[in-house]
């Protein structure tokens, strides 16, 4: 549907096959499984929401990148809302850099190998490997448009010449999945260096940014402790996220869920990024991201009454209504998971 | 684990608590509390002047004044509680219910326009279904006369059937699965095959039917 705004509260529906096409990875678990029951994917539009496009549309290009940081309590409806803004600037063309969760990059990984590119830091292939297989899926057209600026050598044989298009290398790191981490990087150079032509705007989009300068649970085979920067996903990402270029704009958001060794009930930027990441990231805007209004609970109670999910007969009286919104505490993801089986 | 104002008794009560006998039942609906003292009658004037006055019993952790509690489902989890832990047999019973309704809801928006009627999505009307159709009509019952134990068939209460058929469907879904498939994903594809007489459990049912019918001739060894 074209982005009208003034639509505070109601819902707007996103065919199906453009959210393949927008979202391969990104959207909340629980809200993929909403779209497989009801066959369509209803985003709400909301203040936050709207609030961040009116900046993005009255932005200046010539100007550095400004940074977005959305942040609120658990379960208040951040990655939709980030999920809303990287559709509108795919819809009205944009490049779009999306890190769905940056936390996954942080814990779990299976197999950390020594970068050939920089002895100190530690590569993931794994991650890399699948980040890069959505990243084509997302931005097919641009991949063949821009062309690198430098050559790259990949090992002692392989090497990328100068003016291919950027599919090329993506081509590379699916294929040779030990240099995945070094092709996302040169990727990412490669953006934003050509960024300020103005061929193209460039959105980076980031959910859980506060995964890059806190701590890891990984360790290197001596049982050392991993920091941040060791990492070459996570160095490339901070280098995207600084904002020394321009052409574009940098939308992240702050999760407790995913967090490392925070406490549960921390939301605000200070303390989910720490010292160095605030002082990183400082000239931010902060967009916050409230529970449901009275016309939003309305609106999504609504929502589900219509899509026949609220069946159990007293949910659709008066009573049921008050309790249901007492009990969530106009929180989504309550009210999510109390009319789930209701 | 018992209250305060016994009633003096030599017996120190054990297992159901024993209150003395002025205490009052707790009132968890929410119209007796918003009536107007006009619209009351006698004995309801009376019961408000003694609530005023007498102790109240403690409400049972299975008492709720919410509209969407429901007698057999808290029945259920508790049937299916290990070890006390409420949280979790709560949390399956909620991810039983969503699956049946979501694989509802798939089928319905998949199904053509005249068969849509037919279709059930309400997972409460489905699981009252579900038991009614697993409970048993007759038992059998361990009799022994002369040295020899027979098998006798045996009207049940309401409340054996309604056991019986919870315990088949939970002991069902807890042994004959793949080590693998969780404990919701079970328990909603069981819930679907006997809300339309299929299934394990409605074949056990059948066997004991069998098996009641085979045993006709000792029915005359009951004695109640």
């Amino acid at each position: 549907a074209k982005h009208t705004e003034q639509h505070e509260g109601r819902l707007y529906n996103i065919p199906l096959e453009e959210v393949k096409a927008v979202f391969p990875h990104g959207l909340p678990h629980r809200f993929q499984q909403q779209i497989q029951t009801f066959n369509e994917a209803r985003v709400m539009v909301r203040k936050p929401a709207l609030e961040l496009l009116a900046y993005l549309k009255g932005s200046n290009f010539a100007h550095p990148a400004v940074r977005y940081v959305i942040y609120g309590e658990r379960g208040t409806g951040k990655t939709m809302t980030l999920c809303h803004v990287v559709h509108y600037c795919s819809r009205q063309g944009w490049l779009v850099v999306h890190v769905p969760d940056a936390h996954l990059w942080v814990k779990n990984c299976k197999e950390l190998f020594q970068s050939s590119y920089n002895r100190d830091r530690l590569d993931q292939p794994l991650q890399a490997s699948v980040w890069l297989k959505n990243f084509k899926t997302s931005n097919e057209r641009f991949l063949q448009e821009i062309k690198t600026q430098k050559k790259y050598m990949w090992g002692k044989r392989e090497s990328t010449e100068e003016g291919r298009p950027l599919r090329e290398v993506v081509e590379q790191g699916l294929a040779r999945v030990r240099s995945a981490s070094d092709a996302v990087g040169v990727v990412l150079r490669e953006l934003k260096q050509q960024s300020h032509r103005g061929s193209f705007r460039l959105l980076v989009a980031v959910d859980g940014v506060n995964a890059l300068w806190g701590q890891t649970t990984l360790r290197k085979e001596d049982k050392s402790p991993v920091s941040p920067e060791e990492l070459t996903l996570v160095h490339n990402l901070r280098k995207m996220v600084m904002n020394d270029w321009n052409g574009g704009a940098i939308v992240t958001t702050l999760s407790q869920t995913g967090s490392l060794f925070k406490p549960s009930s921390a939301y605000t930027p200070q303390e989910l990024l720490g010292k160095e990441g605030f002082d990183t990231l400082d000239p931010f805007v902060p967009i916050p991201v409230p529970n449901y209004s009275p016309r939003e609970f309305e609106s999504c109670y609504g929502y589900y009454l219509e899509r026949k999910w609220l069946q159990h007969e007293k949910a659709h009286t008066e009573d049921g209504k008050a309790e249901l919104q007492f009990l969530s505490g106009s929180n989504p993801r309550q009210l999510e998971r109390l009319a789930g089986p209701l | 684990s018992s209250p305060a104002a016994l009633a003096p008794c030599r017996i120190m009560p054990v297992r159901w608590s024993r209150y003395n006998p002025s205490y009052l039942e707790p009132e968890v609906r929410k119209e007796s509390y918003q009536k107007p003292l006009e619209e009351l009658t006698e004995e309801e004037r009376e019961q408000a002047e003694l609530k005023a006055v007498r102790p109240i019993k403690a409400a049972p952790p299975t008492l709720s004044s919410s509209v969407f509690s429901d007698p057999m489902i808290s029945k259920f989890t508790n049937m299916m509680m290990k070890s006390g832990n409420k949280v979790l047999a709560r949390s399956l019973m909620s991810q039983t219910l969503e699956a049946i309704k979501r694989k509802q809801l798939e089928k319905y928006h998949k199904a053509p326009e005249n068969e849509k009627e037919t279709i059930e999505c309400n997972p409460y009307v489905i699981f009252h279904q579900a038991l009614k159709n697993c409970q048993p009509i007759i038992g059998l019952s361990n009799i022994t006369k002369g040295g020899k134990t027979y098998q006798v068939p045996v009207p049940l209460t309401d409340n054996r059937k309604r056991f019986l058929a919870m315990k088949w469907l939970i002991t069902e879904c807890r042994e004959n699965k793949h080590r693998r498939t969780m404990m919701p994903e079970k328990l909603s594809q069981e819930l679907l095959l006997a809300f339309n007489n299929e299934g394990p459990v409605i074949k056990k049912k059948h066997v004991l039917h069998k098996m009641a019918e085979a045993n006709r001739a000792y029915a005359h060894f009951r004695w109640w």
